[in-house]
């Protein structure tokens, strides 16, 4: 694939890379559903191979940031520091798979490291910052990292299917919700 | 964290000029818009309901429900005592030239009472603030229903002294942390995380993505309340100027339990970015206080996260606090990394 701004050529997985990685994300999300848990899998693949992977953390750490994808972002710095490499080269060819579309602040994330390409399963009506509620993928800011190439709707329907399981039960952390909307 | 209140008390009397500008959402910010419209003149005011009754009839009006079908003409030489909107200019049907009755089919209104139409402007969209409303009402008057709280901070009379000066605290601390985080090679970013209720600070911070890409002033603080409330996942101890205050210490029977951001204030140097935006969404943060814009900014530059629509949390942000300070901090920051950068090259 060829690029209109010069430079390298556009990094973009492969079909057989998505169907191969996504199968992946996906068992890790009914995984997490069937332990009771947010039912995101997300995965970091550099060159091949898995360099970070998260499930959302949020409960146990009571940080509301610790969503699948900053935790593997988080496990991409660690492996690029006991790899000794360099964290902006590594990045600059890493895809991130995962089965709902990052949030605003993930998205926002993915930018400040510079990763290149996202696919993801479901659009997230309520968060999503690759176009659904804000597109912070390819939004004009030029101090927040580089924008990013999505992939969308692969295995949606059942993306949505293992999250709308999910939001049955009820998350015993959130207060209870106030009768008066202000 | 006693120590920082005594340090400023210095400077908290001249905490009284401190400013602190609503950043409200486009809605609320924007111009009033108008469309034309016709109206006409009610020359037998004993008309007048009955006349709304039949107008409202053929031209009901819909998407203008804050519009007053009726004005009062104040002017002493009007020779009406009243006007009435009759339709939008683009509902009425094609003629020549406007006249009551190829506007109005007698059959549907009886023009008993009713004078020849002229053109007016009428307002779009409902006033959200007093400025709008005011604005708007100088073409045509409109229902408001008005928030006051919202009246009263455009108006710069929102925040007592007292409260003047724990923002003013509040901000040299998060001041103090971006200069600790400047020594140490980090962006010159601070934050402090306030419970407004107990007046207790509860975390501070300071940018730290020299060593973690991520971790901005926000992010650092937001682990630090988790920390606060015996969760959070990294350690920021080797950086002495971030702390936090264990939530338990100090709490009386019966408080609830905190939940993570929930009820709590962010004082913040500089505006915080998307990342940092929703990450305060997502800590479900009470209200924020910033002081210079910043370019990418998404709490009032680029975008306007805490008015979101769709999202599920939103809340108050003043911007401005202590923004010479804050503006200092940020240019200095920009001349030094320039300086290094420049010096590498």
């Amino acid at each position: 694939m060829g690029t209109e701004d010069g430079g390298d050529a556009a990094f973009c997985p492969k079909d057989a890379e998505i169907e191969t990685w996504m199968a992946k994300a996906f068992d890790m999300a009914r995984d997490a559903l069937e332990n009771g848990e947010v039912p995101v899998g997300c995965l970091m693949v550099y060159k091949g191979q898995v360099v970070g992977k998260g499930r959302n953390e949020v409960n146990e750490t009571k940080n509301a940031t610790r969503h699948a994808e900053m935790v593997a972002l988080d496990q991409v710095l660690d492996w690029c520091r006991r790899s000794n490499l360099d964290v902006r080269s590594v990045c600059e060819q890493t895809a991130l798979y995962v089965t709902v579309e990052p949030c605003v602040m993930c998205a926002a994330a993915l930018r400040l490291l510079n990763i290149p390409a996202v696919v993801y399963g479901c659009r997230n009506e309520r968060f999503g910052g690759c176009g659904s509620v804000l597109d912070v993928s390819s939004a004009d800011l030029p101090q927040t990292g580089t924008t990013f190439k999505c992939v969308s709707g692969h295995r949606a329907e059942e993306a949505v299917e293992m999250l709308k399981a999910f939001y049955k039960q009820e998350n015993p952390n959130a207060p209870k919700p106030k009768t008066r909307k202000d | 964290m006693e120590p920082q209140m005594k340090r400023w008390k210095g400077s908290v009397c001249d905490a009284d000029s401190l400013v602190a500008y609503p950043v409200l959402s486009d809605e609320q910010s924007q111009d009033v818009e108008l469309v034309e419209a016709y109206a006409a003149p009610i020359v037998n005011k004993k008309e007048t309901s009955r006349l709304i009754r039949e107008l409202h009839g053929l031209y009901p009006l819909n998407g203008l429900q804050h519009i007053k079908r009726v004005r009062a003409c104040k002017g002493k030489g009007s020779p009406h005592p009243l006007e009435v909107l009759v339709c939008r200019i683009s509902d009425a049907p094609d003629m020549k030239v406007a006249s009551i009755d190829s506007l109005l089919p007698s059959d549907r209104v009886n023009h008993d009472g009713l004078g020849e139409p002229f053109v007016v402007k009428v307002p779009t969209r409902p006033p959200l603030t007093r400025p709008q409303f005011e604005l708007a009402s100088r073409h045509w008057p409109t229902s408001f229903h008005e928030d006051k709280q919202v009246t009263v901070a455009l108006r710069g009379e929102l925040f007592s002294s007292h409260q003047k000066a724990m923002m003013h605290m509040y901000m040299m601390t998060a001041l103090t942390a971006a200069n600790a985080g400047k020594e140490l090679g980090m962006e010159a970013v601070g934050a402090v995380v306030v419970d407004p209720v107990l007046e207790r600070i509860i975390a501070v911070g300071h940018d730290c993505r020299g060593a973690h890409p991520l971790h901005h002033a926000v992010m650092v603080c937001i682990d630090l309340v988790a920390r606060s409330q015996g969760g959070g996942y990294y350690s920021f101890d080797s950086y002495t100027a971030c702390k936090f205050t264990p939530a338990n210490s100090n709490m009386c029977e019966g408080d609830s339990q905190p939940y993570i951001c929930t009820g709590y204030d962010l004082y913040v140097t500089r505006e915080p970015c998307v990342m940092c935006a929703m990450a305060l969404v997502h800590s479900r943060i009470g209200r924020v206080f910033y002081g210079s814009a910043s370019a990418d900014g998404a709490l009032g530059t680029k975008f306007k996260v805490h008015a979101q629509k769709d999202l599920n949390h939103h809340f108050e942000v003043y911007k401005g606090v202590l923004c010479k300070q804050c503006d200092h901090l940020d240019i200095l920051d920009h001349s030094i990394r320039k300086e290094s950068s420049d010096g590498r090259e």
